[in-house]
């Protein structure tokens, strides 16, 4: 889980003060707000690419400022908007870098890695893109190969920037739905930012809206006119 | 069942190249301008005779050539995939980034000095290891400065053409000794290292290498770009640091010996990924390093053979290959 006390966000000066929050494992928290209201710079605070400027983050009761930036991929996974565009790279052995944190200096995968590694490809229903090249995946199995490495880290957190954002409909659905699946049967705290507020209403996740006035939390149910009128 | 067949297949190439590689090298051994038969090979490894001019020939100068062929063409290929890697860019090497500049600029600078200490082959690796080491990091401060893969590699292309001005620069002020000494490095050769300093060599390249092996995991980790490797654990300041070392141990070692010699890194790396299809660093730099090691040999072998006719400098010769390769490679990523 996830808590913030007078947490003071931003790039050298405060965009964002979060007075108290508290977010819980096994749901799915959809961070809406207009852009420039702080989603990616709230994120990126969280994995400590942008340093908190005052108050206090705690992830699974650690406080973030104590957390060594090697160690960060202990307590949360991050899923960027942006897929890293290699050539030759199997969707396996891309899933398979999420274990990286619990290699041992060489970076061999046990056998245990191995049987993660497989769950997790299993658990997004994509093992038979295993052996592609992520070059030749199209968008939707690109979110899903990279969700599938964030769970493969094992992490009690996963964050995702946009993770809906070029999908088709068909496709935007499939993700948040795995999303809250995992959410619950894997007992994870996962906080997804998007635009798409009329699907994740659909979705029924709770909502984090960023505006001037700060940060809001709304529990399900969550109607459009709530969130239109916090963020916009 | 794919995965295993694309690994067995990968294996099966390594393994025959590593077979035909002893016959390879017995041809760069006897294609040479004086003729010297297989025994006197065989005597002058085994039952050496100080007196006997071929037994000379083979020691002091064909086997030197052959092993510094297999060790310059496998070390630059694998200077070349830690820049590529490094900087996520297929088209960087240490060639295109300046790397070899760094070494030569600093080469030229102990050769004019005149300091006899300067002059030694210690000197001439000392300096050859400090110019690839600082201009390793003046690109790698670049690196943070420009976004664009393009824009670092001209960078890195300034770098060279600027460190060239000012080598011609002082040799415009050189005395004709210095000049001599300097232009002879600066041609490029396999030839000058004697059976003597090829330990040294040796034990520069095998500590670049099992370095490289060693840091295997983090350049995996690197292909998915600097951030997602910071969030998986890797000590991102201290992995630039030791790949920009290793890259000028083994760039610099090869440069001081043989000269600057183009291309290998930058094509070898890029040929090894399209036949193996894989980002498994451990594969990548064998592969690179054996690939590497056999192009320099056969080009060494090609150039042995027209030695009675044309003199060819190694660096010309794998340009001649290299560039169109090269080209061929962006051709085929804009494809």
């Amino acid at each position: 889980m996830i808590s913030f006390k007078q947490a003071h966000i931003g790039h050298n000066k405060t965009l964002l003060a979060i007075e108290s929050l508290s977010l819980a494992k096994g749901e799915v928290y959809i961070l809406a707000g207009r852009n420039g209201a702080g989603k990616s710079t709230l994120l990126k605070t969280l994995t400590k690419e942008v340093s908190l400027i005052a108050g206090n983050i705690s992830l699974n009761e650690t406080e973030l400022n104590g957390i060594r930036p090697n160690d960060i991929s202990k307590h949360l996974a991050f899923v960027r908007s942006s897929f890293p565009n290699v050539d030759y790279l199997k969707v396996l052995d891309f899933v398979a870098l999420g274990r990286t944190p619990f290699t041992n200096a060489l970076g061999r995968l046990t056998s245990n890695d191995l049987k993660i590694v497989a769950e997790a490809i299993d658990a997004l229903n994509i093992n038979e893109l295993a052996d592609k090249f992520t070059s030749e995946l199209s968008d939707g199995e690109r979110q899903l190969t990279a969700i599938a490495r964030a769970i493969a880290q094992e992490t009690s957190i996963i964050l995702l920037d946009e993770p809906t954002a070029f999908l088709d409909y068909s496709n935007k659905m499939r993700v948040l739905e795995l999303l809250k699946r995992i959410a619950q049967e894997m007992n994870k705290c996962i906080v997804m930012s998007s635009h798409d507020i009329d699907l994740s209403i659909d979705s029924n996740c709770p909502f984090l809206v960023l505006s001037e006035a700060g940060i809001q939390l709304l529990e399900t149910p969550v109607s459009k006119q709530q969130v239109l009128e916090l963020a916009f | 069942m794919e995965k295993l067949n694309s690994l067995t297949r990968n294996r099966i190439v390594l393994l025959v190249l590593l077979c035909v590689l002893p016959g390879l090298c017995f041809i760069h051994l006897i294609s040479g301008q004086i003729d010297i038969s297989p025994g006197d090979f065989y005597d002058a490894i085994l039952q050496f005779d100080q007196e006997n001019v071929n037994h000379l020939i083979v020691r002091e100068i064909r086997i030197p050539r052959m092993t510094m062929a297999l060790i310059a063409g496998a070390a630059l290929s694998i200077a070349g995939l830690l820049m590529q890697t490094l900087f996520n860019n297929p088209l960087a090497g240490p060639y295109v980034l300046g790397i070899n500049s760094g070494a030569s600029l600093l080469v030229a600078f102990s050769f004019m000095t005149g300091i006899p200490c300067l002059i030694s082959d210690m000197g001439t690796v000392a300096s050859a290891l400090l110019g690839a080491f600082l201009f390793g990091l003046i690109i790698l401060s670049f690196s943070y400065l420009v976004k664009s893969h393009i824009s670092l590699l001209l960078i890195g292309l300034m770098l060279g053409s600027f460190t060239s001005a000012i080598v011609y620069i002082l040799q415009s002020v050189s005395s004709a000794e210095e000049l001599k000494a300097f232009t002879m490095w600066a041609m490029g050769s396999l030839q000058h290292v004697e059976l003597s300093t090829l330990p040294f060599i040796i034990l520069l390249f095998v500590i670049g290498v099992v370095g490289t092996l060693f840091i295997s995991k983090p350049l995996n980790v690197l292909v998915l770009g600097e951030q997602d490797a910071k969030l998986l654990g890797i000590q991102l300041k201290t992995v630039r640091l030791i790949i920009i070392g290793l890259t000028a141990l083994l760039t610099g070692v090869i440069t001081a010996y043989c000269g600057p010699i183009a291309f290998v890194g930058l094509a070898i790396p890029n040929l090894v990924r399209l036949l193996f299809k894989t980002r498994d660093h451990r594969t990548l730099i064998f592969a690179s390093a054996l690939f590497g090691g056999v192009f320099l040999l056969l080009c060494d072998t090609v150039i042995q053979l027209l030695e009675a006719s044309i003199l060819i400098p190694i660096n010309a010769f794998t340009s001649l290959i290299g560039a169109p390769f090269v080209v061929f490679i962006v051709l085929k990523r804009l494809a």
